[in-house]
C-alpha cells in the first residue's frame, strides 16, 4: 500500500446500526422515569425511618432526656448522610457535558476530589453520630433492667459498634478511596495529555 | 433542528467517534445512546453559542472520557435500550485494523483523530477539545504519521 492511505474512507465504512426513532423515544421516557423512581425511593426510605423513630417517641413516651437526644442524633445522622449524597448530585449537574474536553476533565477531577472528601469524612461522621445516638437511646431502657442484663446489653451494643468502627468502616472507606483514587489518577493522566500538546507549540 | 433530525444526521458520526474511542461495538452503541439521551435532555437549553455539531461532539467526547468510570462493569441490564446483542461484525480487516490502532492511542488523540476523519474542521476540533488550532494541526499530523507507519507494518 502506498503512503497515502485513505483513512477517511476506511473510517466511514464502519458498520453502523441505528435504533429506530420510535424505540429511542420510548426508551428515553422509560429512562427518565427510572431516574425519578430512584430519587423517590431514597427519600421515601429516609422518610419511613424517620416516621418510625417519631412513632417510637410517641408511643413509648421516653422519660429521660438522653433517650430523646439519642433519637434526634440518630435521625440527624441519616439526614446528614442523605444530604451529603444529594450535594454530590448537584456537583455532577453543575459540570456541563457541553464544555470542551479540557474544561470537562478539570471539572471531573474536582468532583472526584469532593466526592472522596464527602464519602470518607461523611461516613466517619455518620458512624459516630449513629453510635452515639444508639448508646444514648438505650440508656433509659437499660437503666430499668437488672444490672447484669443491662451490662450485657451495653456490652453487646458496644461490641456491635466496635465491629462497625474497626472492621466495616475502614473497609468501606478503603474501598471507596481506592476506587476514587484510581479514577482521579486516570483523569489526571488524560488531562496531562492535553498539557503535553500545549508543550508541542511552545 | 428537531431532535429527530439531529438524531438521524448525527447518529452514525457519533457512533464512529465512540467506536474509535473504545473499539467495541456494544460499548460504542451504549456510549452513542447515552450521548443522545443527554442531547435530548439538554436540547431545550442549547443556546447556539456554538454550532450544533460542536455541541454534540463535545457531549459525545466528554461521555467517552467519562467512560472509564463504568469501565469493566458495564451492566447490560442498566442499558437504556437494547438492540440485538450479537451484531454480526464482518467488516474488512483493514477497517478493523484502523479502529484498533485508533483505540490504542492516548485518549485525547483518539478523539482528535476521530473528529478529523469525520471531516470536522480543525478550528471546530480545537473548540471541542479545548486547545488551539495550531496544536490540533500538529497533533493530527503526528497521529496520521503513527497510523501510516502502523499500516505499513501491517501490510507487510
Amino acid at each position: 500500500m502506498n503512503a497515502n492511505i485513505d483513512f477517511k474512507n476506511l473510517w466511514k465504512q464502519q458498520d453502523i446500526e441505528q435504533p429506530n426513532h420510535a424505540d429511542l423515544l420510548l426508551t428515553l421516557k422509560r429512562y427518565k422515569n427510572k431516574g425519578l423512581r430512584r430519587l423517590v425511593l431514597t427519600n421515601v426510605l429516609l422518610f419511613i425511618t424517620i416516621v418510625c423513630l417519631v412513632l417510637i417517641w410517641y408511643f413509648f413516651q421516653p422519660q429521660m432526656i438522653t433517650t430523646k437526644i439519642g433519637l434526634i442524633t440518630t435521625i440527624l445522622a441519616m439526614v446528614i448522610f442523605v444530604f451529603a449524597y444529594n450535594t454530590l448530585f448537584k456537583y455532577y449537574k453543575a459540570a456541563s457535558e457541553s464544555e470542551s474536553n479540557r474544561a470537562y476533565l478539570q471539572d471531573l477531577i474536582a468532583i472526584k476530589r469532593k466526592q472522596k472528601f464527602v464519602q470518607t469524612k461523611m461516613l466517619q461522621f455518620y458512624f459516630i453520630l449513629l453510635s452515639l445516638g444508639v448508646c444514648l437511646y438505650l440508656y433509659e431502657y437499660v437503666n430499668k433492667m437488672p444490672t447484669a442484663i443491662g451490662l450485657l446489653v451495653y456490652a453487646l451494643t458496644l461490641l456491635w459498634i466496635a465491629f462497625n468502627w474497626f472492621y466495616l468502616r475502614p473497609k468501606m472507606i478503603k474501598k471507596q478511596e481506592e476506587k476514587l483514587d484510581t479514577l482521579i489518577k486516570k483523569f489526571e493522566l488524560i488531562n496531562r495529555q492535553l498539557d503535553e500538546q500545549l508543550e508541542i507549540k511552545a | 433542528m428537531s431532535f429527530e433530525d439531529i438524531y438521524n444526521h448525527y447518529w452514525s458520526k457519533i457512533f464512529r467517534l465512540c467506536m474509535g474511542y473504545v473499539n467495541d461495538h456494544a460499548v460504542a452503541q451504549d456510549l452513542a445512546q447515552e450521548t443522545f439521551i443527554i442531547v435530548w435532555q439538554q436540547l431545550p437549553k442549547f443556546r447556539k453559542e456554538s454550532s450544533i455539531g460542536t455541541w454534540i461532539y463535545r457531549i459525545a467526547s466528554n461521555r467517552c472520557l467519562r467512560q472509564l468510570e463504568t469501565d469493566k462493569k458495564i451492566q447490560k441490564s442498566e442499558l437504556p435500550f437494547q438492540i440485538k446483542e450479537d451484531v454480526p461484525i464482518s467488516i474488512e480487516p483493514q477497517i478493523q485494523f484502523l479502529y484498533t490502532c485508533i483505540s490504542n492511542l492516548p485518549e485525547t488523540d483518539r478523539i482528535i483523530i476521530s473528529l478529523e476523519l469525520e471531516d470536522v474542521k480543525q478550528a471546530e476540533i480545537a473548540k471541542i477539545v479545548g486547545l488551539s488550532e495550531g496544536n490540533i494541526r500538529v497533533r493530527i499530523h503526528r497521529i496520521k504519521a503513527i497510523l501510516t507507519e502502523k499500516f505499513k507494518v501491517y501490510e507487510r
